[in-house]
């Protein structure tokens, strides 16, 4: 059984790597790391690192099965979710979706030999982490950072099928999403260098989520529930 | 089977040593440290323990301990007594070593042995290793590098380290041969800070470099950018466009270029303004480049922002601006040639083609048009560079155009002068000089409406012709260099010939060279003159292809064979040189160098000796020499002859013949009549001496002196003629004359006669056919012609013929003697001289005389013998020509005669021999 990154253990182990795996320094500069975080989310949405390959490896490259392998929406936080997070919160969020993907693509890796580049981006994955752990560091010593803020949402853990093709076409969405979400982080981070203080807290659209279906995380508007195991 | 036994041999001895070290090998003691590895120059102290069992076998304790290095005993100052079974040695500043220590035992007194030993190492610490840097070669793993410090001596490892904020990554070991760099294992993640920094460890510590954090896409050195082409554009000749692939790293960073080309035949790059290729780009189209020219090109990138590396150049790739029409007129220029015909002239036009770059094209021909004055052009279409046309002696315009693809160029115009032109205006200050291996010509224009120059050279040689090439400047130009293939040590002869509106000014020439090199041969050098100390030497000039530059001087080397060299320079305008202050006959060694300006060479050696004497000086002593040999020799005659008689006397005295002797007494009572030829008349004890004596009576009217006179005439001819005798019998005639004509050697004159017989006459003959003004005695020494005419009548009556026709000829006859040759006296061959065409021998002739004389003494009785005596006084009272000869003249019996006033007749008689006796 896989533990679901956006529950709540996921997230105690999450913040957990936050606040203990740190060996090295941190460069300290906010806005070269800021830079480097948005590099690497624009790395992570190239869906030619990890989707492509999957595709062609997993035989899904067909016109007929590429429309099937679309994003199942609640697996990763919508843009908007992640909008209306704080920093702290949306590196929380970030840092333990990250831990998921590696823990899917570590399986992915087991399973698909031949995907040479799986462990290029699982390193670049680690290496995400690693950044978030120094921006974390950075913004705890600011005021925001030291905020408590709202409980941050854990994605639901996906169903492994039991059926091959099925598991296939499950990966592939993942990786869908994963380069979606990747997408998203990477809109929310080029926001960041803006200015710490122009920083928005909502989006306008995620005003109008907010209105209509009050805070969620999640695209389908479910809310993040803190135990427990959400449907995929 | 070899490798097996090898085995079992091995494993036999582990298993023996093995046992050995139990029982055998165990030790009696043991040294702390065991392994020690000490810094230099500091102090190490090594602690010997000795063991209960050993020291109570060999009954010895820590005093009997001694230590050794590599065998030599250490000294006991350096020893300390801890215990009675330690002991300890103690080395200061220790230096590099690698030795051996060992502890040592007297046992016995006498037996030294061993208890335990170690190595000592000694080294360094290792320095805290620096510059440590990092570089990512794109699709490679990160590759770190440091300088290590100073030399340890000891085996030193360095250790690459890294690790991210999260987590560390394995270390990275440098490998032995290349202690200074290390390459990680795995790939490079971009955009995550990696801290990175190096150990040293040896034996004597470790150190660890400053950490350097950054992220290794500031690391990166991108591939070179791939496949970049270059493409012209038919709209416009001055641009070419640039594709390129960039490599992968342009996914994660924005690239910046730097992008060169040059043209082909170019070395230098020109480079694209960095500011116009600072982003990632794939394509870049380069502008102002020159029509029809091809360009090569190349590029390469790295991180925009300057972080990193720039990756290696890419490829270079080439291509070729489109045509444009030709940006500038050719050069045009003409000659003319020799006219063949009346009233016209061939005119060469000749041009150069135009270089790619002002060509701008492939030149498909050239247009020439001629014209002269208002009349109809010609037009020509011509592929080459020249056209000859026939021109009349008139004034020409001439045009020429280049044409390409694309259009034609500006023309160019050519004045051809008539006939009758005269050049004018040359340039002034013609300067050629060599400069960044070119030549360069400098001029001065007099004029300042040239149009243009044109400029010719040609190289200039003995055997080879000069072949003209030549280039055109604008009228504005001073100073160009010449743009033909020009050859070192070529002597080029460059003409400057200005172009005016109306023609053409007068050229002016000079020489230069390129570049200037030694003399292929040095100069033969001659002699053209060689004297006792100096010698003129000659050489001929250097032909000019052999110079390789300007002479600017000549070397003399000459030497003797044992004497040093001594060098003399002459300028390079002379042709010959003397050298002087030579030594005389002396063999000198002489040899000529030539030299430019960037050496000289020799020519080949000459030998000349110098002669012993100068020029006359050998005449200068022969002469003289000669001249002092013929002083002596004369000196030598004279006093021969002044010393004759003695010399006569002790070398032929004279030895009478007895069989032409006789006897005859001379007396005035006798009968004037002697048998001559009678034998019997002889002396016949062979004494003789006929002293012939002659009286002069003065009956002569002339007066004393004046035939004085005379006779001295005849005495000098006389000695002239004994002059210019030689042999016995002209000396012997000769000595036998002189007393007769003076009596000054009385006595000499009487021993001389008293050997001969002598006979005298009057002698009234003239010198040379001249009558003489008083008459002269001649006297003959031979015995016998007064005998001989007395037997031949008809002889005397020859001789009164040829008196009758020639009265000179009886006064020139004398009397000689016959002293056994014939007629060889100098006197005679004098008197054959004067005489020339007489037939009649001169024997004969006295003996006719003489014979007549006879007749006239016996047939006037005494008045004939008179008239004789009469002649011979006149001869006799000039005879002496001094005072001194008269006086000796005067005790041989003229004396007598004055005195008495009255003729007196001297016979001839009879003489003892010994003297004669005067009557």
């Amino acid at each position: 059984q896989v533990i679901p990154p956006f529950s709540a253990p996921g997230l105690v182990l999450g913040l957990l790597f936050l606040s203990t795996a740190a060996t090295g320094s941190c460069s300290g500069k906010y806005q070269g790391l800021l830079e480097q975080l948005r590099s690497q989310a624009d790395y992570m949405q190239d869906t030619s690192r990890l989707l492509d390959p999957y595709i062609h490896i997993q035989g899904l490259d067909t016109s007929g099965l590429k429309e099937h392998c679309k994003e199942r929406p609640g697996v990763f936080p919508s843009e908007d979710a992640l909008w209306r997070l704080s920093r702290w919160d949306f590196l929380q969020i970030l840092n333990a979706t990250l831990g998921q993907v590696l823990h899917r693509l570590t399986t992915f890796q087991q399973d698909l030999p031949q995907f040479k580049d799986l462990g290029m981006v699982m390193l670049y994955i680690r290496g995400f982490q690693s950044n978030i752990h120094c921006m974390c560091q950075l913004l705890g010593s600011s005021s925001e950072a030291a905020k408590p803020t709202q409980a941050s949402p854990a994605p639901p853990l996906p169903t492994l099928a039991s059926d091959a093709f099925q598991r296939k076409l499950e990966g592939c969405r993942f990786l869908s999403g994963y380069h979606h979400f990747m997408h998203s982080v990477a809109q929310v981070l080029r926001e960041w260098g803006k200015s710490p203080r122009r920083v928005r807290r909502h989006s306008p659209r995620q005003a109008l989520q907010k209105g209509a279906h009050g805070t969620h995380l999640f695209s389908r508007g479910r809310r993040l529930a803190p135990s427990g195991q959400l449907p995929w | 089977m070899l490798t097996l036994q090898t085995w079992i041999v091995q494993a036999l001895l582990v298993f023996l040593t093995t046992d050995s070290i139990g029982g055998l090998l165990d030790p009696c003691g043991y040294i702390n440290p065991e392994s020690p590895v000490v810094q230099l120059g500091s102090n190490f102290t090594a602690v010997c323990v000795l063991k209960e069992k050993c020291m109570d076998y060999f009954h010895v304790n820590a005093n009997y301990i001694f230590w050794k290095t590599n065998h030599v005993t250490v000294p006991k100052e350096q020893y300390t007594v801890i215990n009675r079974t330690a002991s300890s040695v103690t080395f200061t500043n220790i230096p590099l070593l690698n030795s051996q220590l060992t502890c040592n035992i007297r046992t016995f007194g006498q037996i030294d042995q061993n208890v335990y030993g170690i190595r000592i190492i000694s080294g360094l610490p290792p320095e805290k290793p620096k510059n440590l840097n990092c570089i990512v070669n794109e699709g490679k793993k990160m590759m770190c590098q440091w300088a290590p410090g100073r030399e340890t001596y000891l085996e030193t490892n360095f250790t690459l380290k890294s690790e991210w904020a999260t987590e560390k990554f394995d270390d990275c070991e440098a490998k032995r041969d290349t202690p200074t760099s290390c390459t990680v294992d795995y790939s490079p993640v971009y955009f995550v800070n990696i801290e990175v920094w190096v150990e040293a460890e040896n034996a004597l510590g470790k150190v660890t470099s400053d950490h350097i954090n950054f992220d290794p896409i500031d690391k990166v050195k991108p591939n070179a950018p791939h496949n970049l082409s270059v493409n012209n554009s038919e709209e416009l000749s001055s641009i070419l466009k640039l594709t390129w692939i960039n490599s992968n790293i342009k996914n994660f960073i924005t690239l910046k270029y730097n992008i060169q080309y040059r043209t082909k035949d170019a070395s230098t790059w020109s480079q694209i303004p960095p500011e116009d290729t600072a982003s990632t780009r794939s394509s870049f189209t380069v502008q102002d480049l020159k029509p029809f020219t091809e360009y090569v090109f190349r590029i390469r990138c790295m991180k925009a922002d300057g972080k990193g590396f720039w990756s290696d150049w890419s490829e270079e790739a080439s291509g070729i601006t489109y045509e444009d029409r030709p940006s500038k007129a050719p050069s045009f220029w003409y000659k003319i040639e020799p006219s063949r015909t009346h009233g016209h002239r061939s005119v060469q036009l000749i041009w150069k083609t135009l270089p790619p770059f002002e060509a701008n094209g492939k030149i498909l021909d050239y247009e020439v048009t001629v014209t002269r004055w208002k009349s109809r052009l010609q037009n020509y279409t011509v592929n080459g560079t020249e056209l000859t046309v026939n021109l009349t002696n008139d004034r020409y315009i001439a045009t020429l155009t280049a044409r390409n693809l694309v259009g034609k160029s500006d023309a160019s115009v050519l004045t051809i002068p008539a006939c009758d032109f005269q050049a004018t205006h040359p340039v002034m200050d013609l300067k050629a000089f060599p400069k960044d291996n070119v030549l360069w010509v400098e001029w001065t224009a007099t004029n300042g409406s040239v149009n243009k120059y044109i400029l010719e050279w040609c190289v200039l040689s003995d055997t080879l012709p000069c072949i003209p090439d030549w280039q055109q400047e604008d009228g504005t130009v001073h100073r160009t260099y010449l743009r033909g293939n020009l050859a070192e040590s070529k002597c080029y002869l460059i003409t400057v010939t200005p172009v005016y509106a109306d023609g053409p000014g007068s050229p002016e020439s000079i020489k230069a060279y390129l570049k200037q090199a030694p003399p292929s041969k040095g100069p033969t050098v001659r002699t053209k003159k060689v004297g006792k100390n100096e010698a003129v030497l000659e050489w001929d000039q250097l032909p000019v292809d052999v110079q390789n530059g300007f002479i600017r001087n000549y070397t003399i080397f000459y030497r003797t064979i044992i004497g040093n060299e001594t060098a003399v320079n002459v300028d390079s305008s002379h042709t010959e040189y003397t050298l002087s202050s030579l030594t005389s006959d002396t063999l000198y060694m002489v040899r000529m160098a030539a030299y430019t300006d960037e050496g000289g060479k020799d020519g080949p050696e000459f030998t000349f000796t110098t002669p012993k004497f100068a020029q006359g000086e050998i005449e200068a002593i022969v002469v003289p020499v000669c001249l002092a040999f013929l002083l002596t020799t004369l000196l030598g005659v004279l006093f021969c002859f002044n010393k004759r008689d003695l010399i006569k006397k002790h070398i032929w005295p004279n030895v009478p013949d007895p069989s032409k002797s006789h006897i005859a007494q001379w007396s005035p009572h006798t009968p004037p009549r002697h048998n001559f030829n009678s034998k019997d008349q002889m002396y016949s004890d062979g004494n003789f001496t006929d002293v012939s004596v002659v009286e002069i009576e003065a009956n002569d009217k002339k007066t004393f002196p004046e035939d004085m006179k005379s006779l001295d005439l005849f005495k000098r001819e006389k000695i002239s003629t004994e002059g210019h005798s030689s042999g016995i019998g002209g000396s012997s005639c000769m000595s036998s004359s002189r007393p007769s004509i003076s009596s000054s050697d009385e006595n000499e004159s009487a021993q001389n006669t008293s050997s001969t017989v002598q006979y005298s006459t009057v002698v009234h003959s003239g010198y040379r056919h001249q009558v003489p003004s008083v008459q002269v005695f001649s006297r003959s020494e031979s015995t016998q012609p007064l005998l001989d005419s007395e037997e031949r009548p008809e002889d005397l009556q020859l001789v009164d013929n040829v008196e009758g026709s020639d009265g000179i000829l009886p006064r020139q006859q004398y009397f000689k003697q016959n002293c056994g040759q014939r007629e060889t006296s100098p006197v005679i061959s004098h008197f054959e001289r004067s005489k020339q065409g007489s037939s009649i021998n001169q024997e004969d002739f006295v003996r006719l005389k003489q014979q007549q004389i006879s007749d006239h003494i016996s047939q006037s009785s005494g008045s004939g013998q008179m008239k004789m005596f009469q002649e011979v006084s006149t001869a006799a009272s000039f005879g002496p020509g001094t005072e001194e000869q008269v006086e000796r003249f005067e005790t041989v019996g003229m004396e007598a005669a004055i005195d008495e006033g009255m003729p007196k007749s001297y016979l001839p008689q009879t003489v003892r021999q010994g003297g004669y006796m005067p009557q």
